[in-house]
């Protein structure tokens, strides 16, 4: 789409209405209307409703990166925005192509796409203004560097935690008390101070959450397979990373477990015919329009289950929240040794009976995409085919339909 | 040929002495090499051929060049002499190379060292950990004990060369001395392969042979040269070729730590300190602290230009550029940005850029 200035200023002059949001939240209720899955429209609201609060600030906005524990920022009553999330959403749109043109006039093409396309809606004023940058620097140096560049772009305090490599008693002390020193520092910069039962219970929200996730995981084990793996690399990993510890994110869960458990009663898969069960490994996928999981299911082969809804971390203890938040940022698996995220990847194959793994190589992913060769040789000497699938999460320009069909033909041939 | 050069030439072809004490490779210039020379190992760095390109089947197409040369090196048997490899946290890249490596060819010792990226009390005190930890399983599989006083000894060998290495830049200051600044970075690199004591001596007598030269007048523009890795000095060659003067470098394979470091009554402590706090590289967290040295390297050795140079697919310096070539621009400085494959070479595209660039700056008053 061409918009000309005028109306790309109308356009964002919308974007930063609250009004918008709340107008919204009606018409796309009819839009959805027909739609079965209560959690997809309990999504649709959830980020209706964080994205009106965030631009009509209704509390101090934290802009944070994926795998930060919202937690924390739920607990302190402030407003959590997640870019890389609304970047996927823009590309969801198919309105990815501006932003990242105009962020590759600062930054080069080489880097994460998403990154690129959310620094072009900074530049282009369509994000609402943090108070507060809070990030972590893991899973990568992307995120390190882009969340730090974007504080002195805003002029904002940017607090960062790093996590170290290890799960080791030592590693604990140390990122216990680097959360210690943000929570603190938070509350200084933000002019809050901590309710520790607000806290308290942004952890059992969490918590309520999470056990509605490991029955949905459990779920998702049945044959034929009950849920779509394009809709679990889309939305369900998306309230993975944005709402846990908000009564909408339990919310959302719940309806998700009932939804599933409904389809699981009644056999129903989510292809008319399942031969095949894919594995999709990496946090994304690509989300402007293609193909791939419609070539997947024509060659009945379904993405049963993705890499980003894992379940890693423990239960939180309410009653110890830093500690907790510690356990759950040290547990990731994506983080630390490769060799923790190939156990779980191995465990993932043996419990969803996976006939073949895909490992989406997004482009400019260094930290993903540079185990993948470990990675698929650890499979293949378990005689799981597997193959590498080159591509771009939110960048159109860098899709190609007729290479990535081959990849994804010569995977379904290894198969047959 | 002066003296300083013929000292420099028979660094270059000296081998490495098989009775120099075990091989460790290492990666990062952020590790405290005085641990493994406490214990009389002999740490060298990893710095592959450029023309080895053999781990494009094991690394993704869009990842450090570096990396994928080191792993290629390795899988071909250029590293089959060490008996120990240490790998830093320090990004990406060689996070996975350490995977990599481990998986595919991995020698009988490896060690994965933790680096925090803050600055703070609490992320001193944890390298500091970190290191004890590491010194501990050195100790372990070595079979060695690495004391206190083996330590200080280390760190006032190190200190030594540091010192010499101060002396260096000095003269490079003053003028040009008959050394360019590729053979410094020469210098360097022969510095993280000969055993220490051994490269002492012969930096000993390059520093006393050059202080003996006069100066030469500095010719054309004085430019910073900064970033990442650079494979060799073709980069900085280049500049001079085209009639540039490289007057400082901030590079990963230049010198970021040449001040003293003192021993104090805890070693670890003092060198978690001294490393972590040293001029910091893109991967660290505070930009404006590597900013403003930046900054202060230009002024220093009033340079009226900035290159930087950061290899392909290096995300802590690709993202870092912008900020700095606008931080620099605000005081009137131009900077330029040139990327770099681990090919040994410069693109024609780079060669023309950096021929601009120096003409521009001919001109040019700050």
């Amino acid at each position: 789409m061409n918009l000309k200035n005028g109306n790309r200023g109308f356009i964002r002059g919308l974007v930063h209405r609250p009004l918008t949001y709340r107008v919204l939240r009606p018409l796309l209720d009819l839009l959805t209307l027909r739609e079965e899955n209560q959690a997809f429209r309990i999504w649709i609201h959830f980020i209706l409703e964080v994205t009106r609060k965030a631009y009509g600030r209704k509390g101090p906005v934290v802009w944070m990166n994926a795998f930060t524990p919202t937690e924390m920022v739920y607990g302190l009553g402030a407003v959590p925005f997640m870019p890389e999330i609304i970047a996927s959403l823009v590309a969801y749109m198919g309105q990815s192509r501006r932003p990242i043109a105009l962020a590759d006039s600062r930054v080069s093409t080489d880097v994460c796409s998403f990154y690129r396309c959310a620094l072009g809606l900074v530049l282009e004023g369509y994000l609402p203004k943090p108070d507060l940058i809070l990030s972590t620097s893991y899973l990568c140096d992307g995120a390190n560097k882009f969340f730090h560049d974007l504080s002195r772009i805003y002029g904002c305090p940017h607090l960062m935690l790093d996590p170290p490599y290890n799960d080791d008693p030592q590693g604990r002390r140390y990122m216990v008390g680097q959360i210690r020193d943000a929570a603190e520092e938070m509350t200084r910069i933000l002019g809050l101070s901590w309710n520790h039962e607000a806290l308290a219970r942004a952890l059992v929200l969490s918590n309520q959450a999470r056990r509605y996730m490991v029955g949905i995981n459990k779920l998702r084990r049945a044959a034929p397979s009950p849920f779509p793996g394009s809709e679990g690399l889309s939305y369900l990993a998306g309230m993975n990373f944005y709402s846990l510890g908000s009564s909408m994110g339990l919310t959302f869960y719940g309806y998700l477990h009932q939804e599933l458990k409904r389809r699981v009663a009644r056999n129903r898969g989510y292809l008319p015919q399942e031969v095949y069960r894919i594995l999709w490994l990496h946090h994304i996928r690509p989300y402007y329009r293609n193909d791939i999981f419609d070539f997947l299911g024509r060659q009945k082969a379904a993405v049963s289950f993705e890499e980003p809804n894992y379940l890693y971390w423990p239960y939180l203890d309410p009653h110890k929240p830093w500690e907790a938040l510690a356990e759950k940022i040290l547990s990731n698996i994506w983080a630390g040794p490769l060799e923790r995220r190939i156990r779980a990847i191995e465990q993932i194959v043996e419990d969803y009976g996976i006939d073949g793994v895909i490992h989406f190589s997004h482009w400019g992913c260094r930290q993903s995409c540079g185990g993948a060769g470990v990675i698929g040789d650890r499979l293949k000497d378990k005689g799981i085919p597997y193959i590498i699938l080159p591509g771009d999460g939110a960048d159109p320009d860098n899709y190609s339909p007729g290479q990535t069909r081959t990849r994804v033909q010569a995977l379904v041939e290894m198969l047959g | 040929m002066s003296g300083s050069k013929e000292i420099l030439k028979h660094l270059r072809a000296e081998e490495l002495d098989p009775d120099g004490g075990p091989l460790i490779g290492w990666t990062c210039t952020y590790l405290p090499l005085e641990i493994l020379e406490a214990g009389g190992l002999h740490p060298c760095r990893i710095l592959p051929e450029p023309s080895s390109d053999g781990a494009d089947a094991y690394l993704d197409p869009n990842f450090c060049p570096l990396v994928k040369t080191a792993l290629g090196a390795a899988l071909e048997g250029a590293y089959a002499s060490l008996e120990g490899l240490v790998i830093l946290n320090t990004c990406d890249g060689m996070r996975r190379l350490y995977d990599a490596w481990k998986h595919y060819c991995p020698p009988s010792f490896t060690f994965f060292l933790d680096l925090p990226r803050n600055i703070t009390p609490r992320s001193l005190s944890y390298f500091r950990d970190t290191l004890e930890n590491f010194k501990k399983t050195v100790e372990g599989h070595f079979h060695i004990r690495i004391t206190r006083s083996d330590l200080v000894q280390a760190l006032e060998e190190s200190n030594e060369i540091r010192a010499l290495f101060r002396r260096l830049l000095i003269l490079k200051g003053r003028g040009d001395p008959p050394l360019s600044q590729g053979d410094i970075l020469d210098v360097f690199f022969q510095g993280w392969r000969l055993p220490k004591r051994r490269f002492r001596e012969a930096l000993r007598e390059m520093v006393d042979q050059l202080e003996k030269e006069p100066p030469r007048p500095s010719q054309g523009p004085k430019v910073v040269v900064t970033g990442s890795f650079l494979e060799g000095r073709a980069v900085i060659d280049l500049v001079e070729e085209l009639g540039g003067d490289v007057a400082g470098s901030d590079l990963c394979t230049g010198g970021r730590l040449i001040q003293e470091v003192s021993p104090s009554s805890d070693p670890l402590a003092a060198l978690s300190e001294a490393y972590l706090t040293r001029p910091p590289c893109a991967r660290m967290q505070d930009m404006e602290r590597r900013i403003s040295f930046i900054m202060g390297e230009v002024q220093e050795k009033g340079a009226r230009g900035v290159i930087f140079h950061a290899l392909k697919f290096c995300d802590p310096y690709l993202y870092e550029a912008p900020a700095l070539g606008e931080a620099l621009r605000q005081i009137g400085i131009p900077f330029l940005f040139i990327e770099g494959d681990y090919r040994g070479r410069v693109s024609g595209g780079a060669r023309t850029r950096v021929q601009a660039f120096l003409e521009m700056l001919e001109g040019y008053e700050p």
